[in-house]
């Protein structure tokens, strides 16, 4: 398949670049001190670290995301190795999805070597494997995805920077939409009201996939969250690629 | 011969500047290239000559006008199977080796493995590169990336092949390779598109040509009409005689050394200046004959814009 | 791909992941997102961290903390109630709402008096100048638990700060009453009157001070009684044959001047005026 060609090719380039490893070092760095911050800290140690390890493996993963993902499709236009790809019989949106799954597949390896480290140390306090951890970081790969599939969509036509900011404040918007929940209830009812209502439910909720708090403090969960947030999350995947596609198909490659 | 390349009026422009103003790049490009031919496309930097072919492979959209390949739509996957191109100043994926390039693209070719299999080692003896099969595309000097690149676009053995600028920065044996190559892709039947800068090369192996100047097509033809092969004037370099005699019959370009270059019009006038040396017992050293060269055709056409 | 195809795409994993928002949104959560910041290291320690932030922090955290424990749902919530605002003072000592909102919360929510005033006392701490903290400590003191003398020792802190309302003084004295303390009672409301901005304020001191009178009279008179029922084997029939008895130097009377009123039969002294009704 050609998209899988693309992907591997992907793959193989991005797991080179070196800012990955760069990221790598600091999410480390930060599970390390966490083991510091537990000494410092009032109430259950082993608390602590997975509630920092989960944060660090969320925020490091969503750096990668957008660091990697603002840049592919940039490069490739930039660099004009585009130039000979499109003009093989492929499609554009192939050459799109190939990408994004290759940077989808690099991110898997990152973040699961972030969270081999993070279970390590989780394991050296408790002696446990904590096997509710893996559903949470299943969920913050899920995050990730989506914040790739953002970057990805800008890189299409917005420069480097450009596109980290936008994919930053994506980021930001998604973790404080909910705020905007209660303040839209009590608003009277009418025309604005739905208005924003829509555009509530339209923004991002990046909180869908956080489940760090239940899990770290084995708070029970309805399990019907689990299968929507899942779906929420792949249905803006496919969202933003199909805006990506088109947005893709008709650009010009001067 | 089949016309398998037609171009119908294209039209292109794009927005410049910070307040974006139209300019208009393309004003109404036609051109018919026919199967088995040598094609030169030429003009001066900025003359549209790589926007053209953009629209032609995909690259860009144009705003009006009509391009079929082997009478196909231009952008169905059944027009590009059956096209390569290679890019002016290609740039690939550093990391890769040569052979996992070639390899790369053709899984975008849909080739079967086995035809994969031989093809990449035969592209790469075919380009000169059969010893950097294994070295990595960042350590390739800029001929070398010219003949990958070429290998690149020969790689599902496609009828139409478009080539920008595939003599750039390259030393005089690296052209001629290439040339040969070109034109051995000629005598298998294939089609060649050449977007060149460089006039000697295209004289030596096209067959049609094409000038583009300011958007436009100003000429186009086969290469031996364009260039008549009427002798235009003669250099003669002679030695050994007194300048002054040559006045009416030459032009006297340069005087070093002892030797005079003259510039001589009429072939009477020649076998006038041979009498004359041999009757001052004078030297001629050479004489030159010089028709009309496309360089001369070019200039022209770009000055009358 | 065609672009109808695409658009098509769109428009529907555009329906669906707006309808499941909806649907998320409407499952509850036990949780407010951000209750890590319960792990915080002590203030002291994160204020390094917080190069120079440190009171926006507070602001954060602060905000958070309202949040947090408006949401009912959360069980336990009141397990680092102390730490959070102790957090918070160490970021932002002069930052005065959540030490007043801390007490309440700590009042009312989670029935925790002493960790009100820990909060409280904290607050006077940090902010000298504030006599609100001590205010409402005694305010809680009197009200929740009727424990006057702490209520006193809080409002006398309160009313030696400059800035304290007069109704401190009056609280005080009121609350010197309710311990015992009479002479303190006394004093305090005697210069409550002597400094009355009006006559209410006057008469509500008169009304203290009669009490208080009436309420040590009582006591002497009633003392007296029992001796001369010692004395005599029975009660006296009027107030008058105390002194002659011996037992009294003479009758005190009412601030107004008035006996008090006895009944021989059952030995009770009144004051002859409600305080409030002069």
């Amino acid at each position: 398949m050609k998209i899988k060609a693309i992907a591997a090719n992907t793959f193989r380039e991005a797991i080179r670049d070196r800012i990955l490893y760069l990221l790598l070092f600091f999410a480390a760095a930060s599970l390390i001190f966490s083991r510091l911050l537990a000494l410092l800290t009032v109430g259950d140690r082993v608390k602590i670290i997975k509630d920092v390890g989960l944060a660090s493996l969320s925020l490091f993963g969503a750096l990668m995301a957008i660091l990697m993902g603002t840049g592919l499709v940039y490069k490739e236009i930039d660099k004009k190795t585009i130039y000979t790809l499109l003009s093989k019989p492929i499609h554009r949106y192939q050459f799109l999805l190939g990408k994004y799954l290759g940077l989808v597949l690099t991110l898997l390896v990152m973040l699961s070597l972030m969270s081999l480290i993070f279970l390590a140390i989780v394991f050296a306090h408790t002696l446990r494997v904590e096997w509710p951890l893996l559903v949470a970081i299943f969920y913050i790969f899920i995050e990730i995805c989506l914040i790739t599939a953002v970057a990805i969509f800008f890189s299409c036509f917005s420069t480097p920077i450009l596109s980290s900011i936008f994919s930053l404040s994506f980021y930001l918007i998604g973790h404080l939409s909910w705020g905007l929940e209660a303040p839209i209830s009590k608003m009277k009812p009418g025309l604005v009201k739905i208005l924003a209502q829509i555009v509530y439910t339209f923004l991002p909720d990046l909180e869908n996939f956080n489940f760090k708090t239940e899990i770290v403090h084995h708070l029970p969960l309805p399990s019907k969250v689990f299968l929507f947030s899942a779906a929420y999350g792949i249905f803006y995947i496919i969202f933003l690629l199909a805006l990506a596609v088109l947005v893709f198909r008709k650009r010009d490659f001067i | 011969m089949a016309v398998i390349l037609r171009v119908e009026n294209l039209h292109k422009s794009f927005k410049v500047g910070f307040i974006p103003k139209k300019k208009k790049i393309l004003k109404g490009i036609s051109l018919e290239v026919k199967e088995g031919e040598i094609f030169g496309y030429l003009g001066p930097n900025g003359a549209g000559k790589t926007t053209t072919l953009k629209c032609i492979l995909g690259l860009i959209f144009p705003e009006k006008g009509n391009i079929k390949i082997f009478n196909q739509p231009h952008l169905s996957l059944k027009a590009k199977e059956k096209v390569g191109y290679l890019p002016e100043n290609p740039y690939f994926y550093d990391y890769l080796t040569a052979t996992e390039f070639l390899q790369f693209y053709c899984q975008l070719s849909l080739l079967k493995k086995k035809e994969k299999e031989e093809k990449i080692p035969q592209l790469l003896r075919l380009v000169g590169l059969e010893e950097s099969a294994d070295l990595q595309l960042r350590k390739f000097s800029r001929g070398m990336l010219q003949r990958i690149g070429l290998a690149q676009a020969l790689i599902h053995d496609p009828s139409l092949i478009f080539l920008d600028e595939p003599l750039g920065g390259l030393d005089p044996l690296g052209r001629k390779e290439i040339r040969d190559i070109i034109v051995r892709l000629k005598e298998e039947g294939k089609t060649v598109f050449l977007c060149s800068h460089i006039l000697q090369d295209i004289e030596m192996i096209c067959d049609q040509v094409a000038i583009i100047v300011n958007g436009q097509i100003v000429n186009q033809g086969s290469l031996q009409d364009l260039i008549s092969e009427k002798i235009l004037f003669t250099e003669i370099t002679l030695s050994g005689i007194n300048s002054d005699n040559l006045k009416n019959i030459g032009e006297v370009i340069s005087s070093t050394g002892g030797k005079t270059l003259v510039k001589v019009v009429n072939e009477d006038n020649i076998e006038k200046v041979i009498d004359i040396v041999h009757r001052q017992k004078g030297k001629i050293h050479s004489l030159i004959p010089r028709t009309a060269t496309l360089e001369d055709l070019f200039v022209d056409m770009v000055k009358q814009r | 791909m065609k672009k109808s195809i695409v658009a098509l795409i769109l428009i529907v994993s555009l329906a669906a992941f707006m309808a499941l928002k909806v649907k998320v949104d409407k499952i509850s959560r036990a949780k407010i997102p951000g209750s890590s910041i319960i792990y915080l290291p002590s203030g002291k320690y994160l204020k390094y961290g917080t190069f120079g932030y440190s009171s926006l922090l507070a602001d954060l955290i602060y905000l958070w903390a309202i949040q947090y424990y408006s949401n009912y749902s959360i069980k336990d919530r009141f397990q680092y109630l102390d730490h959070i605002f102790s957090v918070i003072a160490e970021l932002d000592p002069h930052y005065l709402d959540p030490y007043e909102i801390g007490a309440i919360i700590a009042v009312y929510e989670a029935r925790d008096l002493n960790l009100a005033f820990k909060i409280l006392d904290r607050g006077l701490q940090k902010n000298p100048d504030q006599w609100i903290f001590p205010f409402e400590a005694g305010h809680y003191a009197q009200m929740t638990v009727k424990d006057y003398h702490l209520a006193q020792i809080y409002y006398k802190k309160a009313m030696e700060i400059p800035g304290a309302p007069p109704i401190t003084k009056r609280l005080y004295a009121n609350a010197a009453f309710n311990v015992g303390d009479y002479q303190t009672a006394w004093n305090s409301w005697k210069e409550v009157y002597q400094t009355a901005p009006d006559e209410r304020i006057k008469k509500i001191a008169s009304a203290h001070l009669y009490r208080i009178k009436s309420t040590l009279d009582i006591k002497t008179l009633k003392k007296a009684i029992a001796r001369y029922k010692l004395k005599f084997g029975t009660r006296p029939q009027t107030l008058s044959e105390l002194v002659r008895a011996g037992l009294l130097a003479s009758l005190p009377r009412d601030l107004d001047g008035k006996n008090y009123l006895y009944n021989p039969q059952t030995g009770e002294v009144e004051a002859p005026s409600n305080p409030w009704k002069r």
